[in-house]
């Protein structure tokens, strides 16, 4: 569906159910570069279980207005726009990657409607190298090249997907094909300049969840285990053999332990 | 900087995930038209298209699914969907977008069954063709219509092997917010990835150099995940809700795979001209050795168009390599590594030398096939198009002194020798 926030058009998938805001809401925020499509294999079964459901397109990324945002703060506020717009309650926000950093930063400063916050893939900051944020600016395609190659695992790689026919690679380089001019920068730098992770993490209370693909090559066990530190009893769950596009790679797994979670900590009745 | 497997790699690895129960390295054939849930709501998912899995064969089945995502990968599609034949493919792709009162602009430069697929079978159901000459680009810009929803050719056109300039036509697709799809059986991905040239949708008859070896009949639709179905209000069967599965919206959900869930949502499930697991199998065998099979169906075929340019027999050789050809360069720009292995030429004394030229080989096939790893011949004078008469033939590019040979992985040496027998025969007709 598409409203706007701050006079921009905002789109997000409802999952194929109407969005209604009186059920316990499930807010989905993709990674660098990335769109809503990145989680169709989550937001479709949440819907479908009586949440309501927004898996968002950043602003500037695939069906939302830009300019894309330049920092994870500003991100943060932008998604507590967007909460206020559709009057969510009881929400349980799922991130990956870039999207942790959000969470992070939205659940430390905006924690009154959160009912629990599950993290896939991400460190405590994260830093981009050089190399990546030069390709982002001036060769989009040699990035996308980089983020899908470290970002995809062996499966991945052999365009294996569990949809039978898809191959997840080459979809997401589509996709981040569509982005990538306008907004991959942006993402990346805004990324490589959060410095707020750790204050943030200590001010998260609630429920939370930590993923932790096995095979992640862009985001760093260690980053991770920071992460996991400074938050304040989070759940952890390592999927072994996924790489870092774990709602993708994995999503059965994927599925299995966000259902568990939410429907723990952020009920339907 | 990190890097994707090669084409020859994925030709081998791509889609699939080695046996875990008993380690089979070869894909194995899942025989079977259904599979078990382990309950109830694993099998609402699958059917709700909330997660991936196989529920009937009909639809997916896990040795056609490896096929499918090994084409995908091999095109740089987003998501392939198989089918029983490289018709039905383009039946499904074409009938996944456009309904009554819709329209195609077409190369006139086609297989047969496309140009019979558009002109006699799909105006029964409102579908409507302006076939356009593939040399005239401008032609195709100036038969889009206001309900024009596809724009297709081939990319080597059949019989002519006139090559599409398809960078200029994807230009018109993507102004004119078309889509363009290409029958891109003839290039096979080896020889040209159309999707790196702008086109959208390849569909792909994979009996032919594909699967490469005569033994099991195929097709494929590759959505190329490049066009924005979104942008306009003409494709509602993409951008619309879908009742059959509680009002889905493909374009939403699935994004740059939506076309080809659209095909395996409808047609796979209403139509149901699905690809069997065994002949998955054997097409799977063949795309194993695509690259090194097309190489020699190249190289064979540059030294049988030297051969047949200087043969005292031939009246004239006709293949986008060579220089007089009018696609020469526009071939040189999109198949650099080979403009395939299709030959037409003329037999020295019309249609009695051509019939009697392919009377007399015999190592050369005479059957109405291309693409395999035998050496084909066939006379269209006296076979395919032998209801025809003459001028009519002209009209269709075809002569009646015509021969087209798929060029086959034989010694060279054999299949010329087996040619002298046969222009022999022609020699003794066209003296008699």
């Amino acid at each position: 569906m598409y409203f706007a926030v701050n006079g921009k058009q905002v789109f997000a998938t409802t999952g194929g159910k109407p969005f209604d805001s009186s059920k316990p809401v499930v807010i989905f925020l993709h990674g660098s570069g990335f769109d809503h499509t990145v989680w169709n294999l989550q937001s479709r079964f949440f819907a479908f279980r009586d949440y309501a459901v927004l898996a968002l397109d950043l602003p500037g990324h695939t069906n939302s207005e830009g300019p894309p945002l330049q920092s994870i703060e500003a991100m943060a506020d932008w998604l507590n726009d967007v909460v206020e717009t559709v009057d969510a309650q009881n929400i349980s926000l799922v991130a990956h990657s870039q999207g942790c950093l959000i969470a992070l930063e939205y659940a430390s400063r905006y924690p009154e409607r959160l009912r629990s916050v599950s993290f896939i893939a991400s460190g405590l900051a994260t830093p981009v190298n050089e190399f990546l944020l030069n390709a982002a600016e001036n060769d989009p395609e040699a990035a996308i090249a980089m983020m899908l190659g470290w970002g995809f695992g062996p499966a991945g790689q052999m365009h294996q997907g569990p949809i039978p026919g898809n191959s997840m690679l080459s979809a997401g380089r589509k996709v981040m094909r569509g982005n990538a001019p306008k907004s991959l920068a942006a993402d990346l730098h805004a990324c490589n300049d959060y410095q707020n992770g750790k204050p943030a993490a200590a001010n998260v209370a609630g429920s939370v969840q930590v993923i932790v693909a096995g095979k992640d090559r862009m985001a760093p066990r260690q980053a991770t285990n920071e992460l996991i530190e400074h938050l304040h009893g989070p759940n952890v769950n390592l999927i072994p053999e996924s790489g870092h596009l774990v709602p993708q790679e994995v999503p059965d797994q994927c599925r299995a332990l966000l259902k568990a979670f939410i429907f723990s900590n952020n009920p339907t009745t | 900087m990190s890097r994707f497997l090669n084409f020859d790699t994925l030709s081998l690895h791509a889609g699939q995930v080695v046996d875990p129960e008993f380690g089979a390295r070869a894909t194995p054939i899942y025989q079977t038209t259904s599979y078990v849930f382990p309950d109830t709501d694993t099998a609402s998912s699958i059917f709700n298209l909330e997660r991936g899995g196989h529920a009937y064969s009909r639809i997916t089945n896990p040795t056609v699914g490896v096929l499918e995502q090994r084409i995908a990968a091999l095109e740089g599609g987003s998501a392939a969907v198989c089918t029983a034949s490289g018709m039905a493919a383009t039946f499904c792709a074409i009938t996944a977008i456009l309904g009554q009162g819709d329209h195609i602009v077409a190369s006139t430069q086609m297989y047969g069954g496309n140009i019979s697929l558009m002109k006699n079978t799909l105006p029964r159901f409102g579908i409507t063709t302006t076939f356009v000459d593939p040399t005239d680009t401008d032609g195709f810009r100036a038969a889009i219509q206001d309900n024009t929803k596809l724009i297709y050719g081939e990319l080597i056109g059949n019989p002519g092997l006139d090559i599409l300039d398809l960078e200029a036509i994807a230009r018109i697709g993507a102004d004119s917010q078309v889509p363009v799809m290409i029958d891109a059986t003839f290039n096979t991905p080896y020889l040209c990835r159309c999707f790196d040239y702008g086109a959208n949708v390849t569909v792909h008859s994979v009996t032919k150099w594909m699967g490469g070896h005569g033994t099991a009949i195929g097709g494929a639709v590759v959505d190329g995940g490049n066009f924005d179905w979104g942008a306009t209000d003409k494709f509602p069967t993409i951008t619309e809700p879908y009742a059959p599965f509680s009002g889905i919206n493909l374009w939403e959900e699935f994004g740059p795979s939506a076309f080809a869930t659209r095909i395996r949502a409808e047609a796979m499930r209403d139509i149901g001209p699905s690809m069997s697991p065994m002949n998955a199998f054997l097409l799977l065998q063949g795309i194993e050795t695509l690259s090194l099979r097309m190489d020699k169906h190249l190289s064979n075929t540059m030294i049988l168009l030297d051969y047949l340019s200087s043969h005292e027999q031939v009246s004239w050789v006709n293949h986008p390599s060579l220089p007089a050809h009018s696609s020469h360069e526009l071939a040189k720009k999109y198949l650099p590594k080979g403009a395939g292995s299709i030959i037409s030429f003329g037999v020295k004394g019309g249609r009695a030398a051509g019939k009697a030229f392919i009377e007399n080989v015999e190592l050369a096939s005479h059957l109405a096939n291309v693409g395999d790893a035998k050496t084909l011949v066939i006379h269209p004078a006296t076979t395919t198009h032998s209801r025809i008469d003459a001028d009519a033939l002209v009209a269709a590019g075809i002569t009646e002194d015509m021969v087209r040979l798929s060029v086959g992985l034989e010694d060279v040496a054999d299949i010329k020798a087996d040619f002298e027998n046969g222009f022999r025969a022609a020699k003794r007709i066209s003296k008699g």
